[in-house]
C-alpha cells in the first residue's frame, strides 16, 4: 500500500523491482553439491571395484604360479629319483661319468626350479619351501654318498637302502609339497576374505553415500516443495489481489461514469425545470403583455420585443446546455428517436450527413443501456466530426439473437487504431465494459473508421 | 355558443398558469382542468371529456406522446395540441403518430395556442411556423448533400391537390366529395403519391407537407 501511494505521489509509473530470492540460490547450490557427491562416490566406487578386481586376479595368478612351480618341482625331484635309481641299477662303469653329469644337470634344474618359485613370499611360505629344500638336500647328500661308491658296492648296499630311504624321503617331500599346497590355498582364502571385507566396506560406504544423498535429496525435494507451495500461495494471493484491485478499479470507473451521468441528469433537470420553465413562463407573460398593450404604447412594445428576444435566446441557450447534459428525447421518445435526433443535430451543425438505422432497437431497454448507447454514438460521431473530415456517417443499432450491436461508420480519412487511442475511445470502452460488452475500433488510414460495440442483451443470462 | 373545453397538461405550474391565462383570454375557449403529468392527464381526460387537450411532450411518469396515444384511443373526438421545445422531426413525427393534430413550440405557444386549439377542434393540422422552417431546412440540406432529387416534382397536379387535402386531415371520402371524384380514385391517387414520395403513413404525409410548406 505504501508503495502504491508512493507511485501515485511521483505520478509516473515505475517498473517495480521483483523481490530477490536467496533461497533459490541455496537450492541450486545444494542440488549441485548433491550431484557432485553422487558423481564422486560413483567414480570412487568404480576405481575401488577395479582395484579389487586387480587384487583378485593377482591372488589367483599367484596361486596358479605356485601350483605350477610346485608340480614342476615335484616332477623334477621324481625325475632325479628315477635317474638315481637307474644309476644305481646300472653296472657299466664306462657310463658312470655320463650318468653323473646327467645327475648334476638334474640337480641344477631342481635348484633352478626352487629359485623359480615365486619370490614374493612371507616367512611361513619361506619356511615351508626351505623345509622342502632341506629334505631334498639331505636326499642329495645321501645319494652322493651312495654314488661315490663303486658300482658293485653300490648295487649291493644301495638297493636296500634306497628302497627304504627313497620311500621315506619321497613321502617327506610330498608332505612338504602338500603343506605348501595347503598353505597356498589358505592364502587364496585369506585374499578372498580380505576382498570380501573390502567389498563389505565399499558396500557400507556406498550405502552411507546413498543414504546421505537420499536424505539430502529428500530434504531438497521437501524444501523445494515447501518453496513451491509458498510461491504458489503467494502467486494465488497476488492473483486474487490483482483481480480484486482490477475489479475495484473497474467499479470505480463505472461509478465515475454513473456518477457523471447522474450529475449531468440532475443539472440538466435543474436547468430545464427551474431556469427553463421560469424563462418559459416569463416568455408567456411577456407575450401576453405585449398582446394586451398592442397599439397603445409603441415604445413599450419595442422594449417588450427586446425583452422577449433576449429571453428567447437565453431559453435556447439553457435548453441546448440541458440537452447536451441529458438528452430529454431519451425520456420523451426513447432511444431510437434520440439517436435519430442526434444524427440530425450532427448533420445540422457539421459537414457530415448522418443516417441512423435503429428501428429494431427494443424500447424497453434499461435506462443505463439507453444512455450508454446514446453516449457511445455521441462520442463516435463527435470523433468523426472533429477528426475524420468525413462526408457521411452511418449509425446502426440492431438487436441480434444474442446481442445488441451498435455500429458507427464514417467515410473519413481514418486512423491507425493501435496508435491513436484517445480519451474518447477510452470513455466508450469504459461504458461498453460497464454493460459487459466489447468494443472494436476498425480503421485504416484513408479508409474511414468503424466503431462497433457488442453488448449483451440486458437480463439475458449474465445479469 | 358552446365554448371549446380545454384540458391543460404540463408538469410545471408556472407554465400551466401562463397557458391558462392565454386560453381564458379567448372568449370561445375555456380551461376545464389542469393535469401535472401524463397519467393524470389521461385520467382527467376520461373524466372531463374535453374537446382539446394541450399536452406538454415531456412529462414525468407518462410522457406526452404516450398520454396522447391513450387519450386518442379512448376518446376519438378529443383532439391533442402538443407542446414541445423541440422542432426536430423525430418529435413531430412521433407526436403526429400518437394522434396529435397540432404541434406548438413552447417559445411561441402564447401567440399560436388559440389558433392551434381552434384548428385542432376543426380537425385541421397546425404547426408553429418555426417547426416547418426547421423541417424544411433539414430536408433541403439532406437533398443537397446526398444529391437526391425533390420528388415533389414527380407529382401530378391532382396528386399535389390530394396530398394537401390528406395533410390537412381530410378523409378519402371527404376528399372525394370535395373534388367530385370516386373514393376509389382518391385512394388510388393517394397510394401513388405516397409511393412516389416514399411515405408510409398519414403522419409522414403531414410531416412532408409541413416540410414543403404546403400546410402550416
Amino acid at each position: 500500500m505504501a508503495k502504491l501511494s508512493e507511485t501515485a505521489d511521483t505520478g509516473a509509473w515505475r517498473e517495480p523491482t521483483p523481490p530477490s530470492s536467496k533461497l533459490r540460490w541455496l537450492f541450486l547450490c545444494v542440488s549441485v553439491l548433491l550431484l557432485a557427491l553422487l558423481l564422486v562416490s560413483r567414480v570412487l566406487a568404480v576405481r575401488f571395484l577395479s582395484e579389487m578386481h586387480t587384487q583378485e586376479l593377482a591372488a589367483t595368478r599367484a596361486l596358479a604360479e605356485r601350483t605350477r612351480a610346485l608340480s614342476g618341482l615335484w616332477l623334477s625331484i621324481q625325475g632325479y629319483d628315477q635317474a638315481v635309481q637307474q644309476f644305481v641299477a646300472q653296472t657299466a662303469a664306462d657310463r658312470d661319468a655320463e650318468a653323473r653329469r646327467h645327475l648334476d644337470r638334474l640337480t641344477l634344474e631342481i635348484d633352478a626350479d626352487f629359485d623359480r618359485y615365486p619370490s614374493v613370499r612371507d616367512s611361513e611360505e619361506d619356511a615351508l619351501l626351505n623345509g622342502m629344500r632341506g629334505v631334498f638336500s639331505q636326499q642329495r647328500t645321501f645319494y652322493i654318498t651312495i654314488l661315490a661308491a663303486r658300482p658293485a658296492e653300490r648295487r649291493r648296499r644301495a638297493e636296500s637302502m634306497l628302497a627304504e630311504h627313497l620311500v621315506s624321503v619321497q613321502k617327506q617331500i610330498l608332505d612338504w609339497s602338500g603343506r605348501l599346497q595347503v598353505w597356498n590355498s589358505k592364502r587364496l582364502q585369506r585374499a578372498d576374505r580380505g576382498l570380501v571385507i573390502q567389498f563389505t566396506n565399499l558396500q557400507g560406504s556406498l550405502s552411507r553415500v546413498l543414504a546421505i544423498g537420499f536424505g539430502s535429496g529428500l530434504l531438497l525435494v521437501l524444501g523445494s516443495m515447501a518453496y513451491i507451495v509458498r510461491l504458489d500461495r503467494q502467486t494465488r494471493a497476488r492473483y486474487v489481489e490483482l483481480a480484486r484491485s482490477r475489479h475495484a478499479l473497474q467499479q470505480l470507473s463505472a461509478r465515475l461514469v454513473d456518477a457523471q451521468e447522474t450529475e449531468r441528469r440532475a443539472i440538466s433537470r435543474e436547468l430545464h425545470d427551474e431556469v427553463g420553465q421560469s424563462l418559459g413562463a416569463l416568455l408567456v407573460d411577456i407575450g401576453r403583455l405585449s398582446t394586451t398593450l398592442s397599439g397603445d404604447h409603441p415604445e413599450v412594445k419595442t422594449q417588450l420585443d427586446n425583452l422577449k428576444s433576449v429571453a428567447e435566446r437565453t431559453v435556447q441557450t439553457v435548453r441546448n446546455i440541458a440537452l447536451l447534459l441529458r438528452p430529454s428525447m431519451l425520456d420523451d421518445l426513447g432511444l431510437a428517436a434520440a439517436l435519430e435526433w442526434q444524427g440530425r443535430e450532427v448533420s445540422r451543425r457539421s459537414e457530415i450527413e448522418v443516417s441512423v438505422e435503429s428501428e429494431s432497437v427494443p424500447e424497453d431497454l434499461p435506462d443505463e443501456y439507453k444512455i450508454y448507447i446514446y453516449r457511445l454514438v455521441q462520442e463516435a460521431l463527435n470523433n468523426a466530426v472533429r477528426h475524420s473530415g468525413a462526408r457521411n456517417a452511418k449509425v446502426v443499432v440492431e438487436q441480434l439473437a444474442k446481442s445488441i450491436v451498435v455500429r458507427v461508420t464514417d467515410d473519413g480519412r481514418g486512423f491507425d487504431p493501435d496508435r491513436s487511442r484517445g480519451m474518447g475511445i477510452l470513455g466508450m470502452e469504459e461504458r461498453v465494459k460497464r454493460l459487459g460488452g466489447t468494443l472494436r475500433v476498425e480503421s485504416q488510414p484513408g479508409k474511414g473508421a468503424t466503431v462497433v460495440a457488442d453488448l449483451p442483451i440486458p437480463g439475458g443470462g449474465n445479469a | 355558443m358552446k365554448k371549446t373545453s380545454v384540458l391543460l397538461a404540463d408538469d410545471h405550474t408556472l407554465i400551466r398558469a401562463g397557458l391558462r391565462m392565454v386560453v381564458d383570454a379567448e372568449p370561445d375557449l375555456t380551461v376545464v382542468g389542469e393535469a401535472s403529468d401524463g397519467r393524470e392527464a389521461v385520467a382527467m381526460a376520461g373524466k372531463l371529456n374535453p374537446d382539446v387537450v394541450v399536452m406538454d411532450i415531456g412529462m414525468p411518469s407518462l410522457n406526452g406522446i404516450e398520454a396522447s396515444r391513450q387519450i386518442r384511443a379512448a376518446l376519438p373526438d378529443t383532439q391533442v395540441v402538443m407542446l414541445s421545445m423541440h422542432s426536430d422531426e423525430g418529435y413531430v413525427l412521433r407526436a403526429l403518430k400518437a394522434g396529435a393534430k397540432a404541434y406548438l413550440l413552447k417559445d411561441s405557444a402564447e401567440a399560436d395556442l388559440a389558433r392551434a386549439i381552434r384548428a385542432a377542434t376543426a380537425g385541421k393540422s397546425f404547426f408553429s411556423p418555426a417547426v416547418g422552417q426547421v423541417l424544411l431546412e433539414d430536408y433541403m440540406r439532406r437533398l443537397q448533400r446526398t444529391g437526391g432529387e425533390d420528388s415533389y416534382e414527380l407529382l401530378t397536379p391532382r396528386e399535389r391537390e390530394i396530398l394537401q387535402l390528406v395533410a390537412e386531415g381530410k378523409s378519402s371520402k371527404e376528399i372525394a366529395n370535395l373534388l367530385n371524384l370516386s373514393v376509389y380514385t382518391v385512394e388510388t391517387h393517394r397510394a401513388r403519391l405516397m409511393q412516389k414520395l416514399n411515405l408510409r403513413s398519414v403522419p409522414e404525409v403531414i410531416l412532408y407537407a409541413v416540410r414543403k410548406g404546403i400546410i402550416s
